[in-house]
């Protein structure tokens, strides 16, 4: 097997991003989503199939269903989910960082210049989170009641 | 490396952990009604085959026969995607997770000749020792991460295409409670990666074999993983999707038949592949100190069982969880998340951070574990345990008790 040329980075020689690693997924994903199709399509068609009024309708315990299902709800739903915005962006720019940040063989000398001002950073990003954080509980987005 | 068609082994792979999780699914079920008929002292199934032992089948087959009730009211498209996208999403979350020995990738090398020699050997230890379905994925956890949180959409689609009372509420519930969990469960990831250095899955073993596992030293960033994952598979004590005794069935309620199924066997997927999660970023995966190591056929095969056996605790450990500790209200499954595991997570996340940048010692993180737990503990105690305590609606004086 030929292996393909390394790139060179301060670490050392490093395998280049390599596409065949994915493929196994793409296959996997392609037989799931055929698995599931498959599966509703098979029961589908297979079922017996007695249409009445009563199974027809909406299913609420035996009384007659009263309105639409589709009604207001709470707007905590919406800032929770506004919130959840925030820090999962957050946790998707930490991702690289610690990845990056103190893996093994990591280059020594860029370590040294920047090491401590990168952490520094990561502090402040911290820092400011903490502070849309402290606003949101003020704020009684936590509060359920 | 090797072009599309010629995945052979991964096409084995792949059968195999299908083959295996759908049957491990069905059997999880006879095996989560055996023990809740243990711990309620009942019997239990007994009756389909020895021991009720064709059970699952007997279940399967009714599923796929029953009536496929799709009621006037739905929004048809949404209803027949819910169920596939909640499975395929289960499923496809697994496609990193190794249930076995794993191969690390090679550190970065300085000169050709080690760069060359320790990638063939790569190669030829993963075409003989494969466990898992795409072995040297760079984003390894961050892929189970990004396709577990599309299963939020097989909810909120199933729930809002319903169109139905109880479907909405669970799914709205279900949909807050998924997003608010995989704050803090990602974060405690985050601690783990930030040890490892990568995000691939097998080098977080191959730091674990190397260094220990990270339990020991991150047993707070174990435990915020833990509930996170139990909250994300819908498992009691945090099922409000599903709480029967007010939601009937929760977003499922209008489903039926193999469709229902699907829902199903999305969840018992979750539980597998969390599982497998917890053992792989927490407990070494398959190393056991002592026993495992080496190569060879024996070697591969008692990392195998190793593996499998940290994956049965874990699965008995919910099913047992689910019989022990009754269902949260929402109020304080939101004050759980929002005020308690996602300032724990990230002050866990600036702990490790901190002792990686100063160069400490991993012992140091427990430490720091043990510290960051007592500063929560007086918090609480300072706090008077107030917002766990039912929460005062009117705060000039309350409503009679029972009206």
């Amino acid at each position: 097997m030929s292996l393909p040329e390394p790139i060179i980075t301060p670490a050392g020689l490093e395998a280049p991003f390599d596409l065949s690693t994915y493929y196994p997924i793409l296959i996997y994903s392609v037989i799931v989503i055929g698995f599931s199709v498959v599966t509703l399509f098979g029961s589908w068609l297979i079922s017996p199939g007695k249409r009445t009024a009563v199974k027809m309708m909406p299913y609420e315990s035996g009384m007659d269903p009263i309105g639409d299902a589709r009604q207001r709800f709470d707007v905590k739903f919406y800032l929770i989910a506004i919130l959840f915005l925030v820090f999962d962006v957050e946790l998707l720019f930490l991702y690289p960082w610690a990845v990056v940040a103190y893996r093994e063989g990591a280059d020594a000398l860029w370590k040294a210049e920047f090491g401590r001002l990168v952490f520094c950073e990561i502090l402040v990003f911290f820092a400011s989170l903490a502070v849309a954080y402290v606003y949101a509980w003020r704020k009684g987005v936590f509060a359920w009641r | 490396m090797s072009a599309i068609w010629e995945q052979y082994s991964a096409l084995i792979v792949i059968g195999v952990v299908m083959g295996g999780v759908l049957t491990a699914v069905a059997y999880l079920v006879l095996l989560e009604r055996w023990i809740s008929a243990w711990m309620q002292d009942r019997i239990g199934p007994n009756r389909v085959g020895p021991m009720g032992l064709l059970q699952p089948l007997a279940d399967g087959i009714k599923m796929f026969l029953k009536e496929d009730i799709v009621p006037e009211h739905v929004d048809r498209v949404f209803y027949f995607l819910a169920p596939g996208v909640a499975a395929a999403t289960a499923l496809l979350a697994i496609a990193v997770v190794p249930f076995g020995a794993t191969v690390p990738l090679p550190a970065p090398l300085a000169d050709l000749a080690a760069y060359n020699q320790a990638w063939q050997l790569y190669h030829q230890q993963v075409a003989t020792d494969r466990c898992v379905i795409a072995p040297g994925i760079d984003i390894g956890f961050l892929f189970t991460f990004a396709v577990t949180s599309l299963a939020v959409y097989g909810i909120i689609l199933g729930g809002w295409s319903s169109n139905n009372k109880y479907s909405m509420i669970g799914a709205l519930r279900s949909s807050a409670q998924l997003i608010s969990y995989e704050i803090p469960l990602g974060l405690a990831a985050l601690s783990v990666v930030l040890v490892a250095g990568s995000l691939n899955l097998e080098t977080i073993v191959g730091d674990q074999v190397a260094h220990g596992w990270n339990i020991w030293t991150q047993p707070l960033a174990f435990l915020l993983f833990l509930i996170g994952a139990f909250a994300e598979c819908n498992r009691l004590p945090f099922d409000l999707p599903e709480a029967e005794q007010e939601l009937v069935g929760g977003y499922h309620t209008e489903y039926s038949s193999m469709k229902f199924g699907l829902f199903f066997l999305g969840e018992y997927t979750h539980m597998i592949t969390t599982s497998l999660m917890v053992s792989v970023l927490f407990l070494g995966g398959w190393d056991l100190p002592g026993v495992t190591g080496g190569t060879g056929w024996l070697a591969w095969g008692l990392k195998l069982a190793v593996l499998m056996a940290k994956l049965g605790f874990f699965i008995l450990l919910y099913m047992v969880i689910r019989w022990t500790i009754p269902r949260f209200r929402f109020d304080q499954l939101m004050h759980l998340a929002w005020k308690l595991m996602i300032p724990l997570a990230t002050a866990n996340v600036m702990m490790v951070a901190v002792v990686r940048e100063f160069g400490w010692s991993r012992w140091a993180m427990l430490a720091g574990s043990a510290g960051l737990v007592a500063v929560w503990a007086v918090f609480e105690v300072i706090n008077g345990n107030r917002a766990i305590n039912m929460p005062v609606r009117n705060k000039v004086g309350r409503e009679p008790v029972g009206v």
